[in-house]
């Protein structure tokens, strides 16, 4: 919103004010100017939640007060767009103070850095190992590529903070993973951070081709469970590097509001590649890698629906499959179901799907949801509402159909993904609404 | 019999067992000792954050002297659909229309949402010789 207020304020030559509910309404005014726009837009507040209200309530709160100065909103409307300038928003160059971060940290007791790592938020709040110089020397040996190499700048909430090798290293020792893993965590860091947004989400983590096996990646019986060093430091790293590189702080930048105790670890497994049935691809062959690529992939949702039972005869698997995924908002039409060996094998043997494909077909032609649930989600409304408006289908139908209409919401099979994984002791899965990027090659990273 | 039971019976501790290397699947990581140089008890670690790079000061444009006979744009960013917004701005709009005499709102739901851009609205605000504008409404 502010980079609209200050892209018409520049282009038009006109004031532009923004408007906020309470809930984000300081992050505009402070972080947001201090690191993205540089522009201190003023804001108007209104009580949050805003959007989701009868109409009586939002029409209401015209005739409220600013949430910010106190005053009845209109006057505040009017102040802000009539009232003279301040010597700050004046101000225009280079900001006379630029943040400085030391490489080395002032020398102070074990405990007084705990302490100060948790208070930075630098941390999951479990223990971490301190980052010595010695310790990230010796893990920075797990890579031919360069401390002062930069993966990337990460400036999702602003601040264009560039992401070095020896910055992940430093995290990697914080999450206390050995230099075999840094090539792994690096690939990772390529996709940092992760999911930040006031509506809780989270991201999941694959691992596939050889070097699940070489670092011992757990695949298989507890593969999403804590069980496994190397799916725990590698989740972990990334949650470590995304609150470091993304600066995210609770209640700053970091607004999640309830969270997700997901971003502990972000769901870090390896693909059960062996177990795979005949004709069922790995997760990073299927994007067009090698069988032998050594591959890293990300997936960004926010929910996870366990079968809870094991897979009955009485009603197929993929039929609760479908049920379950009924329910998600199917934004982008993406999901991830991570099911067991045994139950891809019930799949295929069983019910047909000679390929992870055919399984992804089925469903994007089979799940169905009422007209009125797929645009009773927020996220939707963001996303989709523009679409419809813009005269795009399926969207602009489904917007006249009745609320008790049927819609297939998973309109683009290619973005259900089915990931293998698990110890063959039950026949269990998870149906997720986790949309997953194109994976990133670890062995780049070597 | 459980495990746990019947090396109790044995007169063997669970957590010994499950201290021996040839129980644990990954071998034990030594992690190197930490202690300081001069024996103070301070050490030297490594700063995990990266500084931000503050943005470039941006003024804004002076404000008007008056609303009376302007012409103000609403943008409706659309942040979970245009509806709640729509409504804000219609009770705006009956406010200014009552408290401002010629002043001429116009209301616009921006094409790709919050996160996108509409050069439409640029473009029709600087035809059009706008006044103002205010964005919203996020939350």
């Amino acid at each position: 919103m502010s980079r609209w207020a200050k892209q018409i304020q520049m282009q038009c030559k006109i004031p532009a004010i923004g408007v906020a509910s309470s809930n984000i309404v300081h992050y505009a005014t402070g972080y947001v100017s201090k690191y993205q726009t540089g522009m201190p837009i003023r804001y108007v507040s209104v009580p949050f939640p805003f959007t989701g209200q009868p109409r009586a309530v939002d029409v209401g709160y015209v005739s409220g007060k600013d949430m910010l100065t106190g005053q009845p909103l209109m006057s505040a409307v009017v102040n802000a767009l009539t009232g003279p300038l301040t010597v700050e928003e004046k101000m225009s160059g280079a900001p006379p103070e630029e943040a400085v971060e030391p490489r080395l940290l002032p020398p102070d007791s074990e405990e007084n850095l705990r302490m100060l790592f948790e208070d930075k938020e630098w941390t999951d709040f479990n223990s971490i190992i301190l980052p010595t110089e010695k310790r990230v020397t010796a893990m920075l040996k797990g890579t031919s590529h360069k401390p002062d190499e930069v993966i990337k700048t990460i400036n999702i909430t602003g601040g264009a903070r560039q992401l070095t090798v020896e910055k992940v290293a430093i995290n990697a020792v914080m999450a206390g993973a050995s230099p075999e893993h840094l090539p792994v965590i690096l690939a990772l860091a390529t996709q940092a951070p992760f999911g930040n947004s006031t509506s809780s989400m989270a991201n999941m983590v694959v691992i596939s081709g050889p070097i699940r096996n070489r670092l011992k990646f757990n695949c298989g019986t507890n593969a999403m469970g804590p069980y496994n060093r190397s799916n725990a430091v590698v989740g972990r790293a990334f949650t470590l590097m995304s609150k470091t590189a993304g600066d995210l702080r609770n209640n700053v930048n970091a607004w999640e509001t309830l969270g997700n105790t997901m971003q502990y670890n972000n769901m870090c497994y390896g693909e059960n590649e062996e177990a795979l049935p005949d004709g069922w691809d790995p997760l990073h062959v299927e994007m067009g890698f090698k069988p032998t690529d050594s591959v890293i992939t990300v997936g960004t949702g926010w929910s996870s629906i366990a079968s809870v039972g094991a897979s009955q005869s009485i009603y197929p698997t993929h039929y609760l499959m479908r049920d379950y995924m009924s329910s998600f908002c199917a934004s982008g039409s993406a999901a991830t179901i991570v099911i067991d060996p045994t139950v891809a094998g019930l799949l295929k043997d069983v019910h047909g799907f000679k390929t992870k494909a055919q399984l992804s077909e089925w469903f994007s032609q089979n799940v169905t949801k009422t007209n009125a649930s797929y645009w009773g989600n927020g996220v939707i409304q963001s996303t989709a509402v523009p679409f419809a408006l813009a005269g795009l289908e399926p969207y602009a139908s489904w917007r006249k159909l009745p609320d008790d209409a049927l819609i297939k919401p998973f309109t683009n099979s290619k973005a259900i993904h089915v990931v293998v994984a698990g110890g063959k002791v039950q026949t269990m899965w998870f149906v997720t609404d986790f949309g997953i990027r194109r994976g990133v090659s670890i062995d780049d990273w070597m | 019999m459980d495990r746990r039971k019947m090396l109790a019976l044995l007169g063997i501790s669970p957590t010994l067992i499950a201290g021996s290397p040839a129980y644990a699947r990954t071998a034990p990581r030594a992690v190197p000792e930490v202690s300081s140089a001069d024996g103070s008890g301070s050490i030297t670690v490594m700063n995990p954050a990266i500084p931000g790079k503050l943005a470039t000061r941006v003024p804004l444009v002076p404000p008007l002297d008056t609303l009376q006979n302007k012409t103000i744009y609403m943008v409706n960013l659309s942040w979970e659909g245009p509806d709640a917004a729509n409504y804000f701005y219609g009770a705006m709009r009956e406010w200014l229309d009552k408290h401002y005499s010629g002043v001429k709102t116009i209301v616009k739901v921006t094409a790709e949402g919050m996160f996108g851009g509409d050069p439409s609205i640029i473009k029709e605000i600087i035809a059009n010789k706008a006044d103002a504008a205010i964005v919203g409404v996020a939350g």
